[in-house]
């Protein structure tokens, strides 16, 4: 069952026109990676998701027409962005990052046991609670990050280059979380990355964004099998 | 023969693993038992005082609540939600005359005025934070300081109301006789009770969800509305709150002094405002304490020096602050009370 239907969207900033008229659909609880070059637009693209710019097209999750609505609408109606750079409140603590994060839940929702929740991917973030965000390492700031996002209860999550700026081991693990969250919470995840080898290995559905258009989508392997992606995303020809 | 689940627990106990090392023991200035000591104390201080002073301190110290109370406002704007304002003396005076004008011309009871006075304040914020929405930095600081501009000229203009450029005298509220209290004390204790009503309703503000927005905005609006956070609803409610605030130590100023006119409440006002706030502490609870202090005190002494020295005053311990201490006079003393070493 799809979920999340992207149908023309075009966006940018000012004058300047970033996306051409994106097409894309995401299945109920299934991983989907964007890949492509700096500056392809992706980052673009999942800012015109959650409404952090403005974008024409359609948009629609779960069957309700989302085109053009504000960011805040957007986040009461389940979408989760963690933007590129994390978003981190620096000066506030690990905990009170994390309560933001259930801002958009009803009064009384049982935020305590969604807190346990978090703990039980990131155990590190418990004991770090009291402690500002901006003291965290690179690693752990993307996983309050990714932590934060969950405190919604979202329906869909945008990841934007979870691994930038982390060492590899780190990297691998924060994937692997990222695989059980979308296996256990069945969150729909739309995740850009630069480590395609990564990216693919939790993905089902894979884009290739390429200047603002997307040049070649397909399931994880296909792309994984391309002979152009294998060059230019994965480092060696098949 | 003992209970068998005691037994258990006595061997569970003898067979647990050494305990892990204690954490890092708290910083003691933040321990709870700590804090309500030092409310206390401040609390049986500040009850104290006014019996052993004579009138005029008493007065000052007034004053410095008043402005601290003002400055609660401007720090909850400025610290916390980090947006401008260089216009809150006009709140701050909104407060004040609407005090006068009720006292005045419908003869209200003094105690009924303080609301009145706080929700005419709120909503002229509210109605200035609507630009607010949409400007940010230079361009909020401009439209604010027009705010604290055309006031004075405002307020004369409708003599009837006001009084014009003599402005109104009031009679202050009298001492009930059943507390034995002198003017001068009376006044102090009302203005306590509004300056602690005021601290707790703006803590309990501050805890909430709103506060966790208002953080949240100023410390990354992107971030902060992708999350949910309607940045045009906080920003203008913390421009509606602060004025409330400010309004509200603009009602009490006008039952201690008795008198308003335009003149007390000029630019200079809102420059020292926000400059009080600054040297005692953006975003600390009690930098508008520190703030108040400086608000009531620096500007007379400068005077005593130099009739020009008040300016120059300010900028220089303004850029003092900014280079020796970023966090105000409130951060100042934290970072000396954790050199203190710690008692075990
Ligand atoms: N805030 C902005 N204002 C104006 N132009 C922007 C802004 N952000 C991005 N752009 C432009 O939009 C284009 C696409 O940028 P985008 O950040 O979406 O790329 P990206 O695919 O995420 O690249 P990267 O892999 O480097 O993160 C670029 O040409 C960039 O210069
Ligand atoms: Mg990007």
């Amino acid at each position: 069952m799809t979920d999340l239907v992207v149908e023309e969207l075009t966006a940018g900033y000012g004058d300047a026109r970033v996306l051409h008229g994106v097409s894309l659909t995401v299945g109920q609880g299934e991983i989907c990676a964007i890949l492509g070059p700096n500056g392809a637009g992706k980052t673009t693209l999942l800012r015109a998701l959650s409404g952090m710019i403005r974008a024409r097209g359609t948009v629609t999750l779960g069957g309700a027409d989302l085109t053009g609505r504000s960011p805040d609408t957007l986040a009461r109606q389940g979408i989760a962005h963690v933007p590129e750079g994390r978003g981190t409140f620096m000066p506030l603590t690990v905990e009170e990052n994390l309560r933001l994060g259930a801002y958009v839940r009803r009064r009384g929702a049982d935020v305590e046991a969604d807190l346990d929740r978090i703990h039980t991917y990131f155990p590190v973030l418990k004991t770090r609670l009291k402690q500002a965000a901006g003291s965290l390492s690179g690693g752990e700031q993307q996983m309050l990050a990714i932590g934060r996002a969950l405190m919604s209860r979202p329906r869909l999550l945008l990841l934007d280059e979870p691994s930038l700026g982390l060492a590899p081991l780190v990297t691998r693990e924060l994937f692997r979380i990222v695989q059980a969250i979308n296996a256990e919470e069945r969150t729909t995840v739309v995740v850009v990355e630069q480590n395609a080898h990564l990216a693919l290995g939790i993905a089902q559905q894979a884009h290739v964004l390429e200047t603002g258009r997307i040049v070649l989508s397909g399931t994880a392997e296909e792309i994984r099998a391309d002979e152009q992606v294998a060059q230019s995303y994965l480092g060696y020809r098949v | 023969m003992s209970n068998p689940t005691e037994t258990n627990a006595a061997q569970a106990r003898t067979a647990a693993p050494p305990p892990p090392p204690a954490p890092p023991p708290a910083e003691w200035w933040r321990s709870a038992r700590w804090r309500w000591g030092a409310a206390a104390l401040l609390a049986a201080a500040a009850c104290y005082a006014p019996f052993q002073l004579v009138p005029f301190h008493v007065f000052q110290l007034t004053m410095v609540l008043i402005y601290a109370v003002a400055l609660l406002g401007l720090n909850l704007l400025v610290g916390h939600a980090g947006q401008i304002s260089l216009g809150h003396g006009a709140f701050f005076a909104v407060g004040a005359y609407t005090a006068a004008i009720l006292l005045e011309h419908w003869a209200l009871p003094y105690p009924l005025t303080l609301p009145v006075a706080a929700g005419a304040a709120f909503l002229l914020g509210l109605a200035f934070g609507v630009p607010a929405m949409r400007l940010r930095g230079l361009y909020l600081a401009l439209v604010t300081l027009a705010i604290a501009i055309f006031l004075v000229p405002l307020l004369k203009r409708f003599e009837d109301l006001t009084g014009g450029s003599m402005g109104l005298t009031l009679a202050k509220p009298a001492p009930p006789a059943w507390s034995g209290l002198a003017e001068d004390q009376w006044l102090y204790f009302l203005t306590l009770a509004v300056a602690v009503a005021a601290f707790l309703l703006c803590a309990g503000l501050l805890r909430s969800r709103v506060g966790r927005a208002l953080h949240a905005i100023r410390d990354n609006e992107g971030a902060a509305e992708v999350m949910g956070v309607r940045l045009s609803v906080h920003k203008t409610l913390a421009f509606a709150w602060s004025a409330m605030f400010a309004g509200t130590a603009g009602c009490v100023y006008t039952w201690v002094i008795g008198f308003v006119s335009p003149d007390s409440f000029t630019v200079n006002l809102s420059i020292t405002l926000l400059a009080g706030l600054v040297v005692g502490g953006l975003g600390s609870l009690s930098g508008p304490v520190l703030g108040g202090l400086f608000v009531m005190f620096v500007p007379g002494l400068a005077q005593d020096i130099n009739d020009a020295a008040p300016g120059v005053i300010f900028g220089l311990l303004i850029i003092a602050v900014m280079y020796v201490a970023p966090t105000g006079l409130a951060g100042l003393a934290g970072r000396l009370i954790r050199k203190i070493p710690r008692k075990e």
